[in-house]
């Protein structure tokens, strides 16, 4: 196996767990079908376009794509959302009609036409004796500290189980002193907020547009549906298994043959395994 | 509900008038764009390239004495529906001949539906070798696009190991299968060729074998947010070092997509690129930011088809004397007219029309070679 195989195993897994990230804890742990995921990565991957339309200086790309994020996600938890926890398939419904909401707001701001973004990292560098783009080898160790340090807090923290507390039984939960406004609501908003930085992330090396977002969502589902919800170590085995069969078969047969894998593998969870190879709530 | 009221009531006095209006004997002319779906990002330019075309017949006395009105349908939509809306202009609102940018899935559909009973200009970039009664095709064709700029760019970038990559459907493979005449007559070998399906999103895989292939070129028939997806990675991996690119579909927007770090040696065949600087080009690009705002929908080769599409009606109506297609059949071959495109001749039912090579670094176009009068071998025998 070649290092650049590697390499880009390491790349497409790394960048799916930080994509379905938000959705294993809007949908794992919420319980709400977040069709509106991928727009969150949209929007932002649109956040160093807004730093460059208005001439801001680089640093200021993480606090933009936060302060676009955040309060839109924080706004449809408080009005649409909270009345949709345990309900499923209302949820669905709800968000797909909000992603395309959010499609057209943006489509209203910045037009329908393509925008690009240069890395912050240019050039590429010799990494196991192959040239691999700088940015992306960044990104992936950023990504693996990242999901390092949420294991470690996930593992000491009761929020998780808070959360679980809440979406099994609101009144018993708001009795024995929980917040689930406030839980919900900051739940549902960091959710949102990963997938935003994950678009953030992604943007320079991927086209940007008001339809990109879902393409996203639908390999975000894949990988839960394999790895199984409620922990992030069925996130990481299913973003590998996912990410890791197109990868690994893009490479060695055809793109044709990868994702003809990707799907044939979704349809068997979903039918001999619906809960994934993971599926505790931790 | 008495607000209501009045706005209702003005908007049928206003169809009333607009009704009278069309009444005198305007001919109408019915203009087929994707105002959604994939290509909606192209409506708007096409919507504003046929309002000119139209301004223009209008000034220089119409068809056949007539002045000409537009009516339109959005044909981002599946073919079926397509095919409805394009009846209702048809028959509904009396439309008399047809202009179209759209798929050619659509194109199909519309050939069935209208049966060589009225005349339809097909103008966009497609495979070629379309052929009915009635049917006039403005855009280039693979041949077109390729057998001048292969060998030229052979010469001028001393390459020769091509590598064909495109979206798996029959404009990509029917490219390819016609590069590779036109590769090996330059003297180069094709090292790679492939397919992506649309629904894939990422290139490493593809990237690698380009760079473990050798090739100095690379073709690049990947369509819309693919291309933008391909080149971004493309530049990404440092591949612009190793190879050119050459697109036969990339536009202004998908260059804007791309960027202009990403768009080192990246060249582009078309008929049409906004930064053409012949004075036809150059006026017509005047006109276009006079009348719809500096801020408009970037011009592009897709959406000024339509301006092209219409020119061609008009210079092929006017020669015939009527809109009855066997009398516009008999005088199609070798019409003549003037676009910002240059000088064009109808042969084959297809238009021989200026190819502009253009070298996308630094994130615009930029003309580098033009062939004049370049025909269609994907043409029809009449």
């Amino acid at each position: 196996m070649s290092s650049v195989l590697l390499l880009n195993l390491a790349w497409q897994i790394s960048t799916l767990a930080l994509v379905a990230l938000g959705l294993a804890i809007v949908f794992g742990k919420l319980r709400i079908m977040n069709m509106a995921h991928g727009e969150f990565v949209m929007i932002g991957a649109y956040a160093p376009v807004i730093t460059s339309m208005l001439g801001l200086p680089g640093w200021l790309q993480l606090p933009v794509c936060l302060v676009t994020v955040g309060p839109v996600a924080f706004v449809l938890e408080r009005t649409i959302i909270r009345h949709l926890y345990g309900r499923m398939f209302d949820s669905l419904l709800a968000t797909w009609g909000i992603a395309i909401l959010l499609r057209e707001i943006v489509e209203l701001i910045f037009g329908r036409g393509y925008q690009s973004v240069s890395p912050p990292i240019a050039g590429t560098v010799c990494v196991f004796g192959a040239d691999y783009p700088a940015y992306r080898i960044a990104v992936i160790i950023g990504i693996l500290l990242g999901f390092i340090g949420l294991y470690w807090w996930n593992t000491r923290s009761k929020t998780g189980t808070r959360i679980k507390a809440m979406v099994g039984n609101p009144n018993l939960a708001e009795a024995i002193g929980i917040n689930t406004a406030r839980l919900s609501a900051g739940a549902f908003v960091f959710g949102c907020c990963t997938a935003g930085l994950a678009g953030l992330i992604l943007a320079p090396t991927v086209r940007i547009e008001p339809m990109m977002g879902l393409d996203y969502l639908i390999r975000s589902f894949f990988a839960l549906v394999v790895g199984g919800l409620g922990s992030l170590e069925g996130l990481g085995i299913g973003s590998g298994i996912i990410a890791g069969t197109q990868t690994f078969l893009g490479a060695v047969a055809s793109q044709t043959y990868g994702y003809l894998a990707v799907l044939t593998l979704s349809i068997l969870f979903l039918w001999l395994k619906p809960n994934g190879v993971r599926s505790s709530s931790r | 509900m008495m607000k209501k009221t009045a706005t209702l009531l003005s908007s049928v006095v206003l169809t009333m008038a607009l009704g009278t209006m069309s009444v005198s004997a305007d001919t109408k002319i019915g203009v087929l764009v994707p105002d959604s779906g994939p290509a909606g990002l192209f409506g708007p330019s096409t919507r504003n390239s046929a309002v000119l075309a139209a301004k223009q017949i209008n000034a220089n006395g119409g068809i056949n004495g007539e002045q000409i009105e537009l009516v339109f349908a959005d044909v981002g939509v599946p073919p079926a529906e397509a095919a409805q809306a394009a009846l209702r202009l048809w028959k509904g609102q009396g439309a008399e001949a047809f202009v179209g940018m759209h798929d050619s899935a659509v194109r199909e559909a519309l050939i069935g539906r209208f049966n060589g009973e009225v005349p339809y200009v097909y103008t966009p970039v497609y495979e070629g070798n379309s052929c009915a009664d009635g049917l006039y095709i403005t855009g280039e064709t693979p041949s077109q696009q390729l057998e001048p700029v292969i060998p030229f760019l052979a010469e001028k970038e001393g390459v020769s190991k091509w590598y064909l990559i495109g979206h798996d459907y029959n404009w990509p493979r029917d490219t390819n299968a016609l590069a590779k005449g036109f590769i090996a007559d330059a003297g180069g070998e094709v090292v790679g060729e492939e397919y992506v399906p649309f629904t894939v999103g990422e290139f490493d895989s593809s990237l690698q074998r380009i760079k473990e292939s050798g090739a100095d070129a690379v073709l690049v028939t990947l369509v819309g947010g693919g291309s933008v997806g391909f080149n971004v990675s493309f530049a990404g991996f440092g591949l612009d070092d190793q190879a050119i690119r050459l697109g036969t579909l990339i536009e202004e927007n998908t260059l804007a997509g791309i960027g202009a770090d990403n768009a080192n040696r990246l060249y582009s065949s078309s008929g049409y690129f906004s930064s053409i600087e012949t004075d036809a080009a150059a006026s017509f690009a005047a006109d276009y930011s006079a009348a719809f705002g500096s801020d408009a929908p970037a011009l592009n080769g897709l959406g000024q088809s339509a301006y092209e599409g219409l020119m061609l009606l008009a210079a092929l109506t006017n020669k015939a004397g009527s809109l009855d297609v066997a009398a516009m059949d008999a005088a199609a071959e070798g019409t003549t007219w003037s676009t910002p495109r240059g000088d064009n001749t109808l042969m084959g039912r297809h238009m021989a029309q200026t190819i502009y090579l253009a070298d996308g670094s630094g994130g615009a176009f930029n003309v580098v070679a033009s062939f004049d009068n370049v025909p269609s071998s994907e043409a029809c025998s009449n």
